[in-house]
């Protein structure tokens, strides 16, 4: 038995060292130049996470020259596991029985040829929301950065909104808590739209309708959704979809060309709701 | 409108300035990241609102609102970030310095104000931990029973109380019916020997019996001893044999999960101060046979300092993983990642991998896992056939020449070296036939080749010893092979059948082949029923790779009863690519040393830190050791139990070897975050142990709630939670960088405050402990307990000291130490630790405990450990940290050693074994029974997330997972409530002593992603205890919340061992326990 018949298998021939990215083969030593850089602008995408007020210190500028915020979800690395939807939970102190995301999850095929595909599907933030004109007091509202929002002030929980969303990412808090007696993360205020509200007493925002807000309150702050930011696949990617440059600010891609190079679909596009939430096949 | 370009920035810094302020946009690389592009194209304007300025309170990415330290929501461990808000822990995410939660993770040198920006991303029980630690049902005082064991009646005492009835004993529980007259010992009459100078040289009296070989001279050697010790022979257990050690072994000490800082500090208490042999992990629950398989392959051969001669040593109980990083493809087997095989830390490069096309990925495993639902193949073996796969592929592989010739022909280090190999394989060592099988390996004198005169060094004492070579055939000539020999190489012929000085004799890879020849391909494939073709595909991809592939074997393929040698079959898989080391290979953990071992101090608890450390010795109750060197052997087999020679922390053996008084009784257990009544196979069996007074006449426990096994106890001592205490979380095999996380009180604690050696603290096993040692008086704690000038009074005492360990590095000339705190870190540290009590924090205690490392040691905290730089994991194609010693594909100690149940010699190689009990009868599956397995869900951890209520939302009811065919053909659906009966248990209950039952009842799911006639429930639901039932505390009603109690928890339907009848099955070479070797039936309920 020779070592011939296996040229891999000593590995220390750069030649035969191959790593393939985005499709293209290239030899290893063009690899670890381009690494270098790569590694080097993942960091720097986080320290972009916090130049992100950058993007907010200004006039909000219309929906189709300035700013979208918006999501790509890589249906192929999300592994199901559900941190973004306690990372969420715990972010923005929902109750039980609230979700600002979900994950769904189906199986198809036959054994032994199953498949299982895992759907993250927070609020769509649409261009066209069909739960913004379900409102009939205006306490809902489209910002000009593209996040649909809920304004506690007005929200008398109605609840039309709810019923309106294809989406059913829109939620009435009822009030109810998870332990009978408040823990102490219980007693702290929620963040939400920088407003600090406990929730106790039925105070705001018990009784008013609650939906994801894309961490709002931390997009302001230069730090992304705490979504995005605790995918352990890699999954979710979050930026300006309206700037052809515009990178994701938690990994290192860029977001066009993550819709130029991959098949990508959205959710019920039927409904014309125009949502910001990509999903990549 | 004008264009967003043209617009200056109004409000806010510049894009220059922040370049300017940001550390991190350090390079020009930055200019071409395109991260700036986004900018210049965002217009600048005038903000709106003040949320919108971001001028709202939100404090959470302060570097002052943070604590880093370490998840421990199941054994991952990953690094956190801990947000505090108005003293409580408001939110967690990763602590972005480390390779569990950033890829790449931030370098070490970064400011903490800027890594306070940036999350690092972790797993929904880590984004869930601060609900297990405020859980309701948390233990704030000392819990004394107030009823018979298991009948959930409690009353408070306190803490001084609960330690001085521990200490001293007596009719402790004469208030508890039927227990009126019962004497218990306390741990001041365990503590039977304390003079260390008598145990260490009753120590050695007790190795010279165990060196003698035969009955007779073992008598004249316990003779001896009985004479020359004769005035303390009331302090052994039993003086006929004086190797089971003195009565301080009857203090057993039993843990679930204890890592780095924890574990010294535990053992200063079991064996340096009362003495005992019996400190005992939990090790075979897990994946025993993983770690013991990978401490047979790392046995090296050479001078042992401790016998002083040449023999194998320093074997590790440890086992490689796939570094995910780099590696090309990835065969898991029995394993998945995305869900319980540390997944934060592996997923985002297999998932990265997959994106780019760098990585390929197959999932063996009966179960359609996460994993497996992105695999590149699913492969649904029939369970507890795993060494048969990899034989298969095994025998493919060398039939068609795919294997690294080069690599397994290098028989020692120079070879190795010269190859530019950090490891060899004894793959062509001869290996002598008695009888036609293989036993000890070939040496050089057994061929009339001399003996090889050496020197070794035991600390500064030159020793000279004899070498006697091993033997290979090179060039059709026999050659010696001195294994660490560094300069001359030796290669040898692989496959070897031959005679050599009239020995039979085969290389250890000719034995290998032939045990991969038993079948055909096609019959490997039958018993695995799989196909012949799929067994062929894998070997095929496996060896496309060149040492960018691994087989990654876990619990799937080490829980079983033949455990051991799947482990060892798959490990050699790895072994034929020779991808030991190499970056994409297989790899192993590392991790800073904080015992100040390495580096002699600043503070070494490794060789000092102590006044009078005691010597235990004697047998533990696992009976870690051949037989047959003890007094206790009387020439046949089986003996009452087996014996373990190959492994140790043999979990489910602990209790029922009480139970046995095998081989002497235990008097008194302490269990530490342990559950073996829910965690083990068969935790019925368990549990009644702990619920016999007689057997197990004092039983301490010390949890975080009332659990499933600790509701047994005669005393709870509360425990801190994972956020509000200490310990060194170290690494896992596939991380390639070396760390050490370090956790660390991030809130002020739960359990109440006390006083011990006048110290304020909160309840912690910690505090048990020193409260013992003043009350006792035992050695090494309180005032001087380092040694003169140094206190050990407070928990902090030991745990800083070992951070300015940690922090001061591995170099004694001081090199190898981090920086010093900058002012600014210093005041974020104290400012981001203004909500802890004095009882935790108290800094001029912390400052004094560190002494001159203070400034070294806040940075190490501010960090939460300490981590390599991303970059410095890297040695060319090789990783950095490396192994870079021999793997044995032939396991010479075990293949001299023996079953203590059968008396057969074991084999020293991979090979395939049926499924058997414990005197190696095979158990066949001919009834019309189901497969049982178990499998893990990310959202819990077995038992420590059923009361945390988001992830009890999550995921509130596991289910039996059912294949659509045997959905079909049993008339089952989804949402069928069950029963899960067995042979071993036809009602399908848990009897709980003094408590009641529970039924193990569930809700069936039907579904294709399962092998048909198996079925698995994930582990974590069906808790009886736990805050799933009331309790009565001082009289008082306690309702339990029913929700905790969810779910079906099977593992008493899983088989009994039909010989030994009060244990699971269980691996006796590994160690491991079968989980997923039973036969059950599921009935309607």
């Amino acid at each position: 038995m020779s070592e011939e018949q296996l040229p891999d298998a000593q590995g220390g021939a750069e030649e035969t060292q191959r790593e393939r990215r985005n499709g293209k083969e290239v030899s290893r030593r063009d690899f670890l130049q381009q690494a270098a850089v790569v590694a080097g602008s993942a960091t720097l995408a986080a320290a972009a996470g916090g130049c992100v007020p950058q993007f907010l210190i200004k006039k909000p500028v219309s929906a189709t020259v300035g700013t979208q915020w918006g999501m790509i979800v890589d249906l192929k690395k999300c592994v199901g596991c559900r941190s973004c939807t306690v990372a969420c939970k715990a972010e923005n102190h929902t109750p039980p029985g609230i979700f600002y995301n979900v994950v769904l999850e189906e199986e198809t095929g036959e054994y032994p040829n199953v498949q299982r595909r895992f759907i993250f599907r927070p609020c769509m933030h649409c261009k066209n929301p069909s739960c913004v004109p379900a409102c009939p007091i205006n306490a809902t509202s489209r910002r000009d950065d593209g996040i649909v929002v809920v304004d506690y002030d007005k929200c008398t929980g109605i609840g039309a909104c709810v019923g309106a969303c294809p989406y059913e990412a829109r939620y009435l808090d009822d009030g109810s808590s998870y332990l009978e007696s408040p823990s102490p993360y219980d007693g702290q205020p929620s963040p939400e739209y920088g407003e600090n509200r406990t929730r106790e007493n039925d105070q705001s925002p018990i009784g008013k309708v609650r939906k994801c807000t894309f961490c709002l309150h931390r997009l302001t702050k230069g730090l992304s959704p705490a979504c995005a930011q605790t995918c352990i696949g890699h999954a979710i990617h979050f930026g300006n979809l309206n700037d052809p440059e515009g990178q994701c600010v938690v990994h290192d891609e860029k977001l066009q060309d993550l819709l130029k190079t991959r098949r990508h679909m959205r959710l019920q596009e039927e409904t014309g709701n125009d949502p910001s939430v990509y999903y990549l096949t | 409108m004008s264009t967003p370009k043209a617009q200056k920035p109004k409000s806010g810094i510049s894009r220059r300035e922040f370049l300017k302020k940001s550390a991190l946009l350090g390079s020009t690389s930055v200019v071409s990241s395109g991260v700036l592009a986004a900018f210049q194209d965002m217009a600048q304007a005038e903000p709106l609102t003040a949320l919108d300025r971001g001028e709202h309170e939100y404090h959470h990415n302060d570097p002052e609102s943070i604590i880093h330290t370490v998840c421990l929501g199941c054994n991952t461990g990953c690094p956190t970030k801990v947000k505090i808000q108005n003293g409580a822990i408001v939110k967690v995410d990763g602590n972005p310095y480390t390779p569990w939660t950033r890829v790449p993770h931030l370098p070490y040198a970064t400011s903490i104000r800027e890594a306070s920006k940036i999350d690092g991303a972790i797993c929904p029980k880590g984004q869930a931990g601060m609900m297990t630690v405020y859980d309701p049902y948390r233990i704030r005082k000392v819990l004394k029973r107030d009823g018979a064991r298991g009948a959930m009646k409690w009353k408070t005492i306190e803490f001084r109380q609960a330690v001085e009835e521990i200490v001293n004993g007596g009719k402790l529980f004469a208030h508890v019916p039927g227990e009126k007259g019962r004497e218990v010992d306390g741990l001041k009459k365990l503590w039977a020997l304390r003079d260390a100078k008598l145990a260490g040289d009753m120590g050695k009296a007790v190795d010279e019996i165990w060196k003698v070989k035969t009955p007779e001279e073992k008598q004249q050697k316990v003779a001896e001893f009985k004479e020359k010790f004769k005035d303390h022979l009331d302090l052994l257990i039993d003086p006929d044999h004086p190797d089971l050690g003195p009565k301080n072994n009857q203090f057993l000490w039993v843990h679930g999960r204890l890592k780095a800082g924890r574990s010294e500090f535990f053992k200063r208490f079991v064996q340096d101060a009362l003495g005992s042999s019996n400190f005992h992990g939990h090790t075979t629950v897990c994946q025993g046979s993983l770690y013991f398989a990978g401490k047979a392959m790392s046995e090296q051969y050479g001078f042992d300092e401790k016998k002083r001669a040449a023999d194998w040593y320093g074997g590790e109980k440890f086992f490689w993983q796939a570094d995910q990083s780099y590696a090309e493809f990835i065969l898991f087997v029995g394993a998945s990642p995305f869900e319980a095989n540390y997944p934060p830390l592996r997923t985002p490069n297999i998932m990265n991998g997959v994106e780019s096309g760098r990585l390929k990925f197959a999932v063996v495993d009966p179960r359609f896992s996460k994993t497996a639902a992105k695999a590149w193949k699913w492969i649904p073996a029939k369970p507890g056939t795993e060494a048969a796969l990899a034989l298969g592929m095994i025998r493919w592989i060398l039939e068609h020449n795919r294997f690294d010739a080069r690599y397994l022909a290098n028989a020692n280090k120079a070879a190795a070296k010269e190859s530019g190999e950090p490891t060899w394989t004894n793959a062509c060592w001869l290996v002598k036939l008695k009888e036609g099988k293989p036993g000890a390996l070939l040496r050089a004198s057994d061929i009339g080749l001399p003996k090889q005169p050496r020197e070794g060094k035991v600390k500064d004492e030159t020793v000279a010893y004899e070498l006697d070579p091993f033997v290979v055939l090179s060039g059709g000539k026999p050659a010696v092979v001195d294994p660490t020999d560094e300069k001359t190489a030796v290669r040898g012929e692989l496959l070897v059948d031959a005679e050599v000085g009239g020995h039979k004799v085969k290389s250890a890879l000719q034995l290998l082949l032939e045990e991969a020849q038993q079948h055909t391909i096609e019959e490997w494939a039958d018993i695995c029923g799989i196909a012949a073709s799929e067994i062929i595909e894998l070997a095929r991809e496996f060896t496309s790779h060149g040492k960018r592939a691994v087989a990654d074997a876990h619990r799937g393929v080490s829980q079983h009863t033949n455990g051991f040698y799947n482990c060892l079959a798959w490990n050699s898989l790895n072994l034929l690519v020779g991808n030991f080391d190499w970056r994409g290979g297989f790899v192993k953990a590392t991790t800073y040393d904080i015992t100040g071992g390495k580096a002699k101090g600043p503070f070494n608890f490794k060789d000092g830190m102590h006044s009078a450390k005691a010597k235990p010795f004697g047998l533990g109750i696992l009976r870690e050791k051949k037989v047959e060197d003890t007094t206790l052997f009387d020439g046949k087999y089986p003996t009452k139990r087996p014996w373990f020679p190959n492994a140790t922390d043999v979990y489910q053996e602990l209790l029922p070897s009480v139970a046995d008084q095998y081989p002497y009784p235990i008097k008194a257990l302490l269990l530490y975050m342990g559950t073996p009544g829910y965690a083990l196979p068969a935790g019925n069996t368990q549990i009644k142990v702990l619920a016999d007074v007689e057997k197990l006449p004092l039983f301490i426990a010390s949890d975080i709630t009332i659990g499933e096994s600790s509701m047994f106890a005669d005393y709870i001592i509360p425990d801190l939670s994972f956020y509000e205490r200490w310990e060194f979380h170290g690494s896992h095999p596939n991380n390639i960088w070396k760390v050490q996380p370090v956790r660390q009180p991030a809130i002020a604690p739960i359990p109440e405050t006390v006083t011990v050696f006048g110290e304020e603290m909160p309840i912690s096993l910690e505090a048990f402990m020193l409260s013992v040692a003043e009350v006792a008086g035992l050695p090494g704690y309180g005032p001087n307990g380092f040694g003169p000038g140094q206190d050990f009074k407070r928990p902090e005492d030991y745990y800083v000291r070992m951070v300015a360990d940690l922090a001061f590095g591995e170099k004694e000339d001081g090199s190898d130490q981090v920086p010093e705190a900058s002012d600014e870190e210093v005041a974020i540290f104290e400012k981001a630790r203004r909500h802890l009590p004095k009882s935790v924090f108290d800094l001029a205690k912390w400052q004094q405990a560190a002494g001159p490392h203070w400034r070294r040691v806040v940075y190490v905290l501010n960090r939460g450990g300490r981590y390599q730089d991303y970059r410095q994991a890297f040695d060319g194609f090789k990783v950095k940290n490396k192994y870079a010693k021999q793997v044995n594909l032939y396991c010479e100690k075990v293949a001299k050693s023996k079953s203590s149940m059968t008396g057969k010699s074991l084999k020293g190689m991979a090979t395939y074994l049926p499924i058997a009990d414990s005197l190696d009868r095979p158990l066949n599956n001919d009834g019309d029974t189901l497969h049982l397995i178990t499998h893990r869900e990310i959202f819990h951890t077995k038992s420590r997330t059923a009361g945390n209520p988001w992830l009890q939302e999550l995921f509130p009811e596991n289910a039996i997972l059912m294949s659509t065919r045997d959905a079909a053909r049993l008339g089952f659906k989804t949402g069928d409530q069950v029963r899960v009966v067995s042979a071993s248990n036809p009602e399908g209950v848990w009897e709980l002593p003094n408590f009641g039952t529970k039924p193990m009842i569930g809700k069936v799911a039907v579904t294709q992603g399962i092998r048909p006639g198996v079925i698995s429930f994930s582990l974590g639901h069906g808790h009886w205890a736990n805050g799933a039932s009331d309790v009565e505390i001082d009289g008082q009603r306690i309702a339990g919340d029913p929700k905790r109690g969810a779910g079906v928890h099977a593992n008493a339907a899983m088989a009994i061992d039909p010989h030994l009848k009060n244990v699971c099955l269980q691996d006796l070479v590994g160690g491991s326990v079968s989980f997923y070797d039973s036969q059950v039936t599921l009935v309607r309920a």
